[in-house]
């Protein structure tokens, strides 16, 4: 089982060269893990989700490689750091062309370079004693990403966070660890792209922290098209101060079992914070996400727009979370949460959840759960598109909201060609 | 050969009959207006000649140039050449009226195995045929009907019936809700279009659309019958006296 291997993993691990801090981090984190165990659905945050087929797995440690060739994904390549199986690949990344004041590098490599830069910020917003899936990282996590921008610093290239899954003693575990640390008036776009070879057996147990200073502009992306038998859990932690503005755009294509958490702590004023999402979901998919926006400090915006199309006996639960605390006066919050079901066959669960506590605030949500119009597929009919083909053309314009929203044209693109792949696929089935 | 011949026209919806024996030939070349009050059928027959899955026929009998109308599937009657411009056209947010078109050019073209247009060949024509409908480049960027106003709609319809070019273009209500130069637009759009071998069926309630589309006939329909058939002038003599001689024969 596998709480038991992971603990067993932990207890047997090479002991890396690491500053005390991350040792003692490290122990706590697993001595929680062992403490929590697996979520079960009887759990209030994990209702709909049941993720006893992974509790119930025994995962090998990530080995091996990536054996398929990395495909030019266009727009994204000035930039980009690598991971295969979780662990860094020199041979697929690129980061020749960055500014002064930028660093990117792998997480081992300033562990071994310069730990003090992730002291006091790493395991700072993801917290291990509430949530097993953020304590197992922290026990467990070889690599990942680290992203740093100086004051003022701006990077007009997206930085593309490649990890890829190949070849390995399957089913393998990858608990890979990002740190993005957004200076004052800082800007960039980060892509988080997760990737699996067709068909293998893995688990990514992915946590992300980002730190937007204030005054800085930080877009995020994440592309998630891991194998159709992988597990992928991220836990997205973020802090924003004054005057920041945080971008999300969530893409969920892969794997059979799947949660995004995703919090966003608005603590300063005057801060934007974006946090939108498109799930495409067939078979018998199941993903969740809960996202949480907390707002703690007066004059902040948040808008959530999530979006789901969902074919055959694909499940989807999203829970949306916003939390106005009584200093935050003139919140502005809206959340949608739209969901298309393409077949009799598929679910979802939509549940807003709304804490206000401030009284001069403006807060919207709204939740639909529906399916493509008769009348709307008769008109396109009778402008000659078959009706298989105007399905298609709906659906993807249902979806088409979300990419609008994505300010990075590489992003936009490389996604609504996945999309239009996808519903292609998913008309021929 | 006529392009359209509705026999003995039955039809309805869940069960419910609405048709009550059509009999209507439109030749090549040929306008027929249709008027009528209220709730006598005049959108369930066009939507019926469109192929609307929810409307089913129960008897008679429906040629198109010659052909069974009924074993076509709705867009398949729109490749062969049967364009409906709704009553009230839908929106649909989320796509371009350029992507639309295009995509309803290319698959009528691909239905006819033709080619279909670049990008270049398709805006060529879009710019041929928008300037006779007033559509601004604005509308074409904006998705399908989305917050038009009822009148850019309509102009939108003739527009996608002018790119189209069908052979038979059934116009529901057009001209409601249209000012009186919108009227004028619409009616240049179709007069564009007419030809010796196109034929129209304009459904109207009022005589000023008449003025400028001129019609070879005009059919009276009641309660799913046509009751009377005549000339021009009958769309003058109803607009003077109304439906009064025909309702209240079944009583509504
Ligand atoms: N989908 C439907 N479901 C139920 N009843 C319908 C449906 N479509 C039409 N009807 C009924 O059939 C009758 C004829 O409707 P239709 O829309 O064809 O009238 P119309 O002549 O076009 O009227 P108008 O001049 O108001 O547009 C009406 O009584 C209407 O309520
Ligand atoms: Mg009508």
């Amino acid at each position: 089982m596998s709480l038991d291997s992971i603990i067993e993993r932990y207890r047997n691990r090479a002991v890396a060269d690491e500053p005390a801090w991350l040792k003692a981090m490290r122990d706590a984190a697993i001595a929680d893990f062992e403490r929590l165990g697996f979520p079960t659905s009887k759990e209030e945050l994990w209702r709909f989700t049941n993720v006893t087929p992974l509790a119930e797995q025994r995962f090998e440690a990530a080995s091996n490689g990536w054996k398929t060739d990395v495909r030019d994904f266009q727009g994204l390549e000035t930039v980009r750091i690598a991971f295969v199986n979780g662990i860094f690949s020199a041979e697929h990344s690129h980061l020749e062309a960055l500014p002064d004041g930028a660093t990117i590098q792998s997480l081992t490599a300033v562990l071994s370079e310069d730990p003090v830069r992730l002291q006091g910020r790493l395991g700072e917003l993801a917290d291990a004693g509430s949530n097993a899936f953020v304590a197992a990282n922290t026990a467990l996590f070889a690599d990942g990403a680290y992203i740093e921008l100086a004051e003022g610093v701006v990077l007009d290239a997206p930085i593309h966070l490649l990890f890829m899954a190949g070849d390995g003693d399957e089913p393998f575990a990858v608990h890979t660890r990002n740190l993005i640390v957004g200076g004052k008036n800082s800007r960039a776009t980060v892509v988080e792209h997760y990737i699996g070879a067709a068909g293998i057996a893995y688990w990514t147990n992915a946590v992300t922290e980002v730190f937007a200073d204030q005054g800085a502009q930080l877009d995020h992306y994440k592309i998630q098209q891991e194998s159709g038998r992988a597990y992928h859990f991220q836990t997205l932690e973020v802090s924003q101060q004054a005057g920041s503005r945080f971008t999300n755009h969530a893409v969920t294509f892969g794997s059979v079992l799947g949660r995004d958490d995703i919090r966003c702590n608005l603590g300063g004023e005057a801060v934007e914070s974006v946090c939108n999402g498109l799930y495409l979901l067939t078979d018998g998919q199941h993903f969740d996400t809960h996202t949480f926006i907390d707002h703690e400090k007066p004059n902040c915006n948040s808008h959530e727009l999530y979006k789901g199309i969902l074919n055959k006996k694909a499940h989807a639960v999203f829970c949306g979370r916003i939390m106005v605390r009584p200093d935050a006066q003139k919140t502005d919050a809206v959340q949608s949460n739209k969901n298309l079901l393409l077949s009799r066959g598929a679910k979802v669960n939509s549940l807003p959840q709304l804490e206000i506590y401030a009284d001069d605030v403006k807060c919207t949500h709204g939740a639909t759960i529906g399916e493509l119009s008769d009348e709307s597929l008769f008109y396109l009919q009778t402008r000659g598109i078959s009706r298989g083909r105007a399905r298609s053309l709906l659906t993807y314009a249902f979806a088409n909201e979300v990419l609008d929203a994505m300010p990075c044209a590489a992003v936009k693109d490389y996604v609504e060609e996945l999309m239009l792949a996808w519903l292609q696929s998913e008309a021929e089935a | 050969m006529a392009l359209l011949e509705i026999k003995d026209l039955h039809a309805g919806v869940e069960g419910i009959p609405i048709l009550k024996g059509i009999n209507l030939t439109i030749d090549p070349g040929e306008v027929h207006a249709v008027m009528g009050p209220n709730g006598s059928g005049k959108s369930t027959l066009s939507n019926v000649l469109a192929g609307h899955e929810a409307y089913k026929v129960t008897r008679g009998e429906i040629l198109f140039g010659g052909k069974d109308l009924q074993e076509l599937a709705a867009h398949e009657r729109a490749c062969a050449g049967l364009f409906l411009a709704f009553q009230y056209p839908v929106e649909i947010p989320g796509i371009s009226n350029m992507y639309f078109l295009k995509a309803a050019v290319n698959a009528v073209r691909e239905y006819r195995g033709e080619e279909p247009l670049d990008a270049m060949d398709f805006i060529e024509l879009v710019e041929a045929k928008k300037s006779v409908m007033k559509i601004r480049d604005e509308l074409l960027a904006r998705a399908v009907n989305s917050g038009f106003s009822g009148g850019e709609k309509k102009r939108n319809e003739i527009f996608q019936m002018a790119m189209l070019e069908p052979t038979l273009g059934i116009l529901d209500e057009t001209d409601s809700g249209l000012d009186i130069d919108a009227l004028k637009i619409v009616a240049d759009g179709v007069n564009a279009l007419r030809s010796p071998d196109r034929g129209f069926l304009v459904i109207t309630h009022y005589q000023r659309l008449l003025d400028y589309i001129i019609p070879d006939h005009v059919h009276v329909m009641v309660h799913g019958r046509i009751v009377k058939s005549g000339g021009k002038e009958l769309a003058l003599e109803l607009e003077d006296e109304g439906y009064a001689s025909w309702n209240g024969e079944e009583g509504l």
